[in-house]
């Protein structure tokens, strides 16, 4: 057994320098965690599928122009966004059906029929807001960051990203009242 | 008259079965047992069951040391799995065949129910193909992944049509993925959904020709 | 502010920075429907295993595409290998051979049962390498169902704990092998 696992920037370098086999360790390491970023920012597992398979194989190509190949993750997590926003421009119309149906697959692992009526309504409600406010509810209450974090990530202020937050907080609660 | 010569090609058959069945228990299970399994057996036979599965549950009470009588409900049990199992495929639309029966009879052992055999049996595949799907559905119940992820998961394998190698990779696919920490029922919707986007797009990149895909829009 | 949107405190709740009892009494039924809306987010893990191998594949399949030259001596000798391993007659079961390990350090004997050897406990002794006490057999056996357990001290019947197990009928349980 290999003593402790590798760092991102260590398997970066050697992907770099050839080894390409190596990549497939990152593959593993993140794509779950960021699978649930797209499932919840495209209202479908599958589309998240497709869309962490995407932005792995390009941010493949690009490998070479990560500035810092230790802070791989947050340059990944940039192309996985664009993927993502790019995703929703293409497939507005298919997404709320999807929606429905990748939360009721959440529902028979939760329990809970009320529960699972719940998290439906409410994924259906994130699709009504607009990509920017529902990343910004998916990255603090999906995800569990700070708005420090993700203003970091997302280079821009905590003030805005509170002014886009509780805009959709108000959004969500008018589509959730509305389908009562 | 006909119908005495027709008892007696049945009744060799019988007494056939018998001989065989107490070939392989020679030497292995008390008298009783031997007299019970072959009863059962030639009843079994005739019925279009397995006999296997009394015979090896029976040999293995006897060589961990169990009593007769807990050996004998044991192999009654199993009869009467097979039977369930027989049942619940014939329910399927499936025309059975032994090996299917003893899978089946697996799966119920490994606690799934005859629904979740019927709802395999169900999805057309072949019989060959639904054999090792019930083996495997069995394996999956004995991980731990509860009936609804297991039967869907299964079910998707079967109707893509996908070679029976691809099935049997399941459980340690499973088990990887559960090794990360995903719960069972997870990891199982997680193939369940591999499975569906495959047969809807066709094969990943690098095995055979992929359906020709839209083309992506330019990056922002 | 209209019917539709929250009061501000009550999205210093949302966001975590109050909690419900720092709110005052009028917009404590709010701040519940607040929190329901929270507790309905779903963080479900999404498991996509299909990803890793999906990736690599079409990364594989692209660098062959530069060399196409390559492509053809290579199907022609998979073909010519298929052909040969491929058995004569179709029916002939396949064949797979497998390793079985058992830790067990204070055991003097360790042996394996199960259905491909009729549970005979004195069939199939597995050997100790060394002073670890990891005991290990290699079976070459059918493909199909196999269920077994191994016994230690000729007494002691103990599943494999690496592998999926079912109730024996006897009490105990018996792992099963899939192949």
């Amino acid at each position: 057994m290999r003593p402790g696992p590798e760092a991102d920037g260590e398997i970066v370098r050697a992907v770099l320098a050839g080894d390409r086999e190596r990549y497939a360790r990152l593959v593993e390491r993140y794509r779950d965690r960021y699978a649930r970023y797209a499932a919840r920012m495209l209202g479908s597992a599958d589309a998240a599928e497709d869309a962490v398979q995407d932005a792995f194989v390009r941010a493949f190509d690009q490998l070479s122009q990560c500035k810092d190949p230790d802070k791989f993750v947050s340059w990944f997590f940039l192309i996985l966004r664009n993927r993502c926003f790019a995703e929703r421009r293409r497939n507005r119309t298919e997404s709320s059906l999807e929606a429905a149906e990748s939360v009721a697959a959440a529902d028979r692992t939760d329990g809970g029929a009320e529960a699972g009526e719940r998290r439906r309504a409410l994924q259906l409600a994130l699709m009504e807001l607009t990509p920017d406010q529902r990343e910004v509810f998916v990255l603090k209450h999906v995800e569990g960051l700070s708005y420090g974090e993700i203003a970091e990530r997302l280079s821009t202020s905590v003030p805005s990203l509170k002014m886009r937050m509780h805009r959709a907080y108000d959004t969500l609660r008018e589509q959730l009242r509305e389908h009562k | 008259m006909i119908a005495t010569l027709l008892v007696i090609p049945l009744t060799l058959l019988g007494m056939q079965q018998q001989d065989s069945i107490a070939a392989r228990l020679e030497g292995r299970v008390s008298p009783g047992i031997a007299t019970l399994v072959q009863q059962l057996g030639v009843a079994a036979s005739a019925r279009g069951l397995p006999v296997d599965p009394l015979i090896q549950k029976a040999i293995e009470g006897s060589a961990k040391g169990v009593p007769a009588e807990r050996v004998a409900t044991a192999v009654r049990w199993v009869a009467m799995q097979l039977d369930t199992a027989a049942a619940a495929l014939r329910e399927g639309g499936v025309t059975t065949d032994t090996l299917v029966i003893a899978a089946g009879e697996f799966a119920i052992s490994a606690g799934l129910s005859n629904h979740d055999i019927t709802a395999l049996a169900r999805t057309g595949a072949s019989v060959s193909s639904l054999t090792v799907g019930l083996r495997v559905a069995g394996t999956l119940a004995a991980m731990g992944v509860p009936s609804a992820e297991n039967i869907g998961l299964i079910s998707a394998k079967l109707r893509s049509g996908q070679p029976t190698g691809d099935l049997l990779l399941v459980p340690a696919r499973v088990q990887a993925e559960i090794a990360r920490g995903v719960t069972p029922a997870q990891a199982a919707a997680g193939l369940e959904r591999a499975a569906a986007a495959q047969a809807r797009h066709g094969p990943p990149p690098g095995r055979g020709t992929p359906p020709p895909h839209p083309p992506s829009p330019p990056h922002p | 502010m209209s019917e539709h949107e929250f009061h501000p405190l009550v999205k210093q709740l949302l966001d975590g920075d109050i909690t419900l009892a720092d709110l005052p009494a009028d917009l404590r039924a709010e701040g519940e429907e607040a929190l329901r809306l929270l507790a309905a987010v779903d963080r479900s893990v999404v498991s996509v295993p299909a990803v890793t191998w999906r990736v690599m594949a079409g990364l594989e399949q692209r660098r062959r595409r530069v060399r196409p030259w390559l492509l053809a001596p290579a199907l022609a000798l998979a073909a010519a290998l298929l052909l040969w391993i491929m058995p004569a007659k179709p029916a002939a079961p396949a064949l797979v051979t497998v390793r079985f390990v058992l830790a067990a350090p204070d055991a003097h004997e360790v042996s394996l049962a199960g259905t491909f050897n009729r549970w005979d406990s004195h069939a199939t002794p597995l050997v100790r390498s060394g002073p670890t006490g990891v005991w290990t057999a290699t079976l070459t056996l059918p493909a199909g169902q196999h269920q077994y357990a191994f016994v230690v001290d000729g007494v002691r019947w103990v599943p494999d704990p690496g592998a999926p197990a079912v109730d024996d009928g006897f009490g105990r349980r018996n792992s099963v092998l899939t192949l």
